[in-house]
């Protein structure tokens, strides 16, 4: 993995001089260790990030504002963050759609629907409410859209990958051009868009095109690809892995279908950085969608990418993509057999580098909170595939996680905002080596509104 | 276009036609006391014929071309006995010369005489109602939405220049909450093609928007008000035509006539009217910019290049006016078509469209009968119908992508490029078309019992039957695509009582809404021996509900009258409510139920204060607005995010209250002075949290000053000069913010200050006006919507002809 701990240095050196970029940047080899860099303090901001509702209590349309603390100040439960009074308003329609660079020094952002969709923006932090522009303005709208479902990629925090699929249904003619009367449906056409975005120097790096199938049965009975997001990098950093979600039509009618078999979870997978070849992948563990909502939903950890799966019908799973880039269909991790429940969703995840993650889910037993479906947070270990519900966090019918988006890593400790709708809340610190929690500083909360996460 | 010019030129034709045994009967009326009488109704008629005018300031009627023959005139002012006067027309011009006897005021020192225009009359009935006359508008380069627009209460939010999408608000409720009507008939009855963007304000007699309150006669499911047009119904003999060139390539040019054969009654009428515009103005901001390689953005000014708008249309109508048997009866037909380029989607973004356009026409066929007095003296009947077909289509299939300077973009590798998804605006190409059959009838009969009671039954039908189709889908596609139809039937029921010398006036009225929505979507099934055939699914929904109100005035003194009024005011969920929206993935709810609203006015009118040469109305109106069961779709969520499923559901409810007032000052009769000022709070309530509704202008202002010169230049000319400002508070796209946040600005609307000025000037023979107008004088940019510019500067310059006597 590329993680990189020197990031502090580089990225502030990056701001200033691309030569400089390209020297840091082979300081990347010092990733993947768990061990800290001793030359660093551990000290970083933590930008928590809260979402206002807009006209219905959690729906987070209201504006999604950012406010920046110290690590020690994150940890002190005595310090009251209130980001809807003090905060920096990110512009964007919608909720924004952020990511943060590893030191927490940066963060990106690419606004979400309005005239401005699909804007590319980096701030830099400077605690509290300031958050500085820097670097030239840049669109991915031509490519994806004006709504674009954006990650960045694990790779020093160079690059963000947006995606776009664009359907159409096709019809043969049964050989008569003339009379369309006895035209039959064959199957519906996914042309998918992947655009790369050159974080530090604000620039468009690539962008390609493909019709992408499903195998001729799938599309035979209709099946096809609707929405994409979460590119992920594999290990080499030669494949790019792209999660999916699949609808169907009825191929008699040409009409959507609702209540259809869910096949097993698909990924497709394009070469990196040519963003050629594609391929699709198909899990016989997982079924249903990898295409996630808006935190990222697989991540690289030991040589293989970790995937979550959503709306499965015996309850989420965390797949793996082993570094021959197909499924490891060995590599059996439930969640409702984990936690014991039924139903599990993962609404976010985030694994540390010893291979622990905080989870975000919800199951069929959650409580009907204020929004939605009460969550809850999970230790997870992908090596031992356990989950364990963290009862450190206080559970409340009305915590949301659906918009759930960021979670800070520093070494073993991940930052998550608890915060239910409308009411205040903390930041969590969890040790995932011990599963330790610590109550850090509290987050004031005003009507309708959640917070969702830690950049 | 289909629509010939037969009927104008049968028109002209009969303008040349003369009688020669015709008289001019000219008069004047005064009180015993020798002061003129204003706005007296006189009548002439015998067996054949009627006439009717009102005198003039001086006192002065004309009644012209009237046959030879026996006449009785009659002469009614609310100030004096009425009078009755027999006169024999035997000559090319007569002159008349009558006094009336005023009867409350004899004994008084001083003799006011107090005239209740039409106007005047509507706007004390009790209703918050504001009566918006069009008559010198109509001479000027004036848009009807900008009169609208000015008038204190009602906020239009326009997407850009002519023919660009329009947003009604009424005391901060907007979209189907409004309900907008020529002559009583829904306005969506004629489509896009002949609305408030095309109907010239020359057409229009004057525009009646009633706020919260509707009363019977125009009974809509209308939950916060309804705009009504009102069209022309004079009978004189006439021909106007107009035509206006200005800035952004804009000319629109208008014609209208009447001609009535005095002898028979046999009446012809008939309109034209043209609108074209480039809509080419200036736009800038933080989306308009030039991407070059590797997606660098450089800001520019651009030139709107595909926004061309073009309407066309007109209407023809035969039949008979005031005979025996009616006052009205024109049966014609009313065709029109437009074309509007589409230059960005709800947002100017930095993709502006190149080829997306939208068409649309319409060809209906009309009726008219207005009698008063059927049968028996206070039974008035009136009927409006059309019935037609209207269409409308979206052409949308250039994927290439194109700048904001006109030419084709540029991706990050320098290449011209296309989108992916095959269109301009997101989704895909499309030439989708949307096929509607309409019919909309209103009848109403009332009844005046006497002078202080009278009863009104209104009934109004509208119905759409809906097909839809894209020729770029597949027969497939197109065969499974469901259709939707739609009835509405509205009875109202109408109790109008005036008491106490006139003093006190009420109505009350009960409506009766019916609506029946009907989905007919075709599907595949399978008989026992396995034989699959398309079958229709049809499923109908029917909504009934009442709804009842009443508007009262009392007038406290001749100079200070309260109004009060009130309804209990719903929304029928519409057929995309019901059914669903297969496109967009919304499925039906038949179990949805009415958007309701109870409304509220109180209003108070002083004036007018008449003192010297000065006179001073100010009306001030309290309303609120109580809505519930607002019809919404529900938030995103785990369970629906990865739906085909999700449904309108009722959600929650609403708040608006505020206050409009008004102030008319007039100086000698040449110099008038109008202010309005508007605002409002507008909350709503979901899952029992109240928040404050973003994106909503709560304040604005509108002024405008006229100051009229005679005699200037030439003798027995007109010149009026013109300025008007509009003012409208800075407000939010999003959410109210916290005390201490930082990039509020991104979402803000700036604060709008437009200032327009005009003159016009009246040819001593009183056929020929010529108008120039300045728009936005200081050039500053104005947004109705968040980073949607509208025209900055523009000139216009437009003549008038009109010809009164043939």
């Amino acid at each position: 993995m590329k993680r990189n701990f020197l990031n502090i240095q580089t990225l502030g050196l990056l701001a200033i001089s691309i030569g400089l970029f390209t020297a840091c940047t082979s300081d990347d080899d010092n990733g993947g260790t768990t061990d800290p860099n001793p030359e660093q303090t551990n000290s970083r901001w933590i930008t928590v990030a809260a979402a206002k509702m807009g006209t219905n209590p959690g729906d987070g349309n209201g504006g999604t504002l950012i406010y920046s603390v110290s690590t020690e100040d994150a940890k002190d439960p005595t310090i009251s963050i209130n980001a809807f009074d003090n905060g920096f308003i990110a512009p964007s329609n919608r909720t924004a759609r952020l990511q943060s660079s590893e030191d927490g020094n940066t963060i990106f952002n690419i606004s979400y629907a309005g005239d401005t969709g699909g804007n590319y923006t980096k701030y830099t932090v400077g605690g509290g409410q300031n958050f500085t522009q820097t670097g030239s303005a840049i669109s991915i709208a031509p490519y994806v859209g004006t709504a674009p479902r954006w990650i960045k990629l694990f790779d020093g925090d160079n690059t963000g990958a947006a995606v776009y699929v664009d359907t159409e249904h096709q019809f043969d003619d049964n050989g008569t051009p003339d009379d369309e009367t006895d035209d039959f449906y064959t199957h519906t056409e996914a042309t998918i868009g992947v655009v790369t975005l050159d974080l530090v120097n604000s620039a468009i790096n690539n962008f390609e095109e493909h019709v992408v199938p499903l195998s001729a049965e799938e599309e035979a009975q209709g099946y096809y690809f609707s929405r994409i997001d979460m590119p992920t990098l594999n290990a080499a950093g030669d494949k790019l892995y792209i999660g999916a979600r699949l609808s169907k039509v009825d191929p008699a009618t040409a009409e959507s279908d609702s209540d259809f078999e869910i096949l097993g979870s698909k990924t497709i997978v394009l070469d990196y950085p040519s963003l050629l070849n594609p391929q699709v992948i198909t899990s016989t563990v997982g079924h249903g969608n990898t295409n996630g909502y808006r935190s990222i939903n697989s991540f690289e950890y030991n040589g293989s990418v970790y995937q979550a799966n959503q709306s499965d019908p015996e309850g989420s799973h965390i797949l793996k993509i082993d570094a021959n880039n197909q499924y490891d269909d060995t590599y059996d991790f439930n969640l409702d057999d984990a936690l014991g429940v039924e139903g599990a969703y993962i609404l976010a995840w985030r694994p540390a580098a010893n291979g622990k993650a905080v989870l975000a889910y919800r199951h069929n037993g959650s409580a009907e909170g204020v929004a939605g479906a009460q969550g809850f947070f999970a230790l997870v270990d992908l090596n031992a595939k356990t989950a364990v519900k963290i009862n450190g966090i206080p559970d409340n019918t009305d915590l949301y996680l659906f918009q759930y988006q960021g979670f800070v890593v520093q070494d073993n400790d991940i930052y998550v905002t608890q915060a239910p709708v409308g009411q205040n809340g903390n930041i969590y610190v969890v040790d995932t080596e011990t599963g330790n929690v610590t109550k850090g500083a509290e987050l004031v909360n005003i009507t309708g509104s959640h917070f969702i996460g830690t950049f | 276009m289909f629509l010939n010019k037969s009927p104008f030129l049968l028109l002209l034709l009969l303008s040349s036609i003369t009688f020669s045994q015709n008289c001019t009967l000219e008069g004047l009326v005064t009180f015993n006391n020798n002061e003129p009488v204003l706005g007296a109704y006189v009548t002439i008629q015998n067996k054949t014929l009627k006439k009717e005018t009102a005198t003039g300031i001086d006192g002065e009627f004309k009644f012209n071309t009237i046959p030879f023959g026996e006449y009785h005139l009659e002469i009614y002012s609310i100030d004096a006995k009425p009078k009755k006067i027999k006169v024999v027309l035997d000559a090319n011009k007569k002159t008349i010369h009558t006094t009336l006897t005023l009867t409350d005021y004899q004994d008084l020192d001083e003799v006011q005489v107090i005239r209740k225009s039409n106007k005047t009359i509507k706007e004390t009935q009790g209703f918050a109602v504001s009566v918006i006359k069009t008559k010198e508008a109509g001479l000027r380069n004036m848009q009807t939405n900008e009169l609208l627009n000015a008038t204190a209460g009602v906020k239009i939010r326009q997407n850009g220049g002519l023919g660009s999408s329009v947003s009604y608000s009424l005391n901060g409720l907007s979209g189907s909450a409004i309900r907008i009507f020529i002559d009583g008939i829904p306005i969506s009855v004629y489509g896009n093609s002949y609305n408030l963007n095309s109907i010239p304000p020359s057409m229009i007699k004057d525009i009646e928007v009633y706020k919260g309150v509707v009363p019977g006669h125009l009974a809509d499911d209308a939950l916060g008000g309804a705009i009504n047009i009102v069209l022309h119904k004079g009978t004189r003999s006439h021909l106007n035509a107009s035509v206006s060139y200005g800035s952004f390539n804009t000319v629109q040019t208008h014609i209208n006539g009447l001609y009535r054969f005095d002898k028979s009654g046999f009446t012809v009428k008939g309109s034209l009217f043209n609108n074209y515009s480039d809509n080419d103005y200036k736009v800038s901001g933080r989306s308009i910019v030039v991407t070059g390689l590797g997606g660098v953005q450089t800001p520019i000014t651009a030139r709107r290049f595909n926004d061309t708008y073009r309407s066309t249309g007109g209407m023809a109508q035969i039949g008979y006016t005031n005979v025996k048997w009616a006052d009205q009866f024109l049966i014609g037909f009313n065709a029109s078509e437009d074309y509007k380029e589409v230059q960005h989607g709800a947002f100017m973004t930095i993709t502006p469209y190149k080829g997306r356009f939208l068409e649309s026409d319409a060809l209906l066929a009309n009726l008219t009968y207005q009698k008063k007095d059927l049968f028996t003296e206070g039974l008035d009947v009136n009927i409006n119908g059309v019935y037609g077909k209207r269409n409308r289509a979206v052409n949308d299939t250039v994927a290439a992508a194109y700048s904001w300077n006109g030419e084709r973009a540029i991706d990050f590798r320098g290449d011209e490029y296309e989108y992916t998804w095959g269109s301009q605006q997101e989704g895909g190409p499309t030439l989708a078309k949307i096929k509607r059959h309409v019919a909309s009838i209103r009848t109403g009969v009332s009844y005046e019992i006497n002078e202080h009671h009278k009863v009104l039954v209104n009934y109004v039908y509208s119905g759409i039957d809906r097909e839809d189709s894209d020729a770029l889908q597949s027969y497939l596609e197109n065969t499974f695509k469901g259709t939707r139809n739609f009835d509405k039937n509205i009875y109202a029921l109408t109790y109008e009582i005036s008491a106490f010398e006139n003093k006190f006036k009420a109505s009350l009225f009960g409506k009766h809404y019916q609506q029946k929505t009907t989905s007919i979507d075709p599907a595949i099934e399978t008989d026992s021996e396995g034989n699959s055939t398309v079958v229709d699914e049809i499923v109908s929904s029917n909504n009934t509900f009442n709804g009842y109100g009443f508007a009262t005035s009392y007038a406290i003194t001749p100079k200070l009258t309260v109004l009060a009024s009130a309804e209990k005011a719903i929304r029928l969920p519409n057929e995309t409510e019901v059914f669903g929206n297969d496109g967009d993935n919304v499925v039906a709810n038949p179990s949805i139920k009415p958007e309701q609203s109870n409304n509220y006015n109180l209003g108070f009118r002083f004036g007018k204060f008449n003192f010297n040469k000065h006179g001073l109305t100010v009306s001030t109106n309290l309303f609120t607005r109580n809505i519930k069961d607002r019809i919404g779709l529900p938030i995103e969520n785990s369970f629906n995010i990865d739906d085909e499923l999700i449904l309108y559901v009722n959600q929650g409810s609403g708040t608006s209250k505020g206050i409009d007032a008004q102030l008319n000052y007039t100086y000698n009769r040449n110099f008038t002075l109008n202010f309005n000022v508007s605002k409002f709070e507008l909350n709503i309530v979901n899952s029992g949290i109240e928040i404050d509704v973003p994106n909503t202008p709560f304040m604005t202002m509108n002024g405008n000053l006229r100051y009229s010169f005679k005699n200037l230049i030439q003798q027995k000319s007109r010149l009026n000069l013109f300025y008007s400002f509009h003012f409208t508070e800075d407000f939010s796209y999003s959410p109210k913010q916290g005390s201490n946040t930082v990039g509020d600005d991104f979402f803000k609307v700036p604060e709008q200050l437009a200032q327009d000025f005009g003159l016009s000037y009246a040819f001593p023979n009183k056929q020929l006006v010529v108008s120039f107008d300045i728009k936005n004088i200081f050039d500053k940019p104005v947004y109705d919507n968040l980073s949607v510019q509208k025209p900055g500067r523009a000139f216009y310059f437009k003549l008038n002809y009109s010809i009164h006597k043939f």
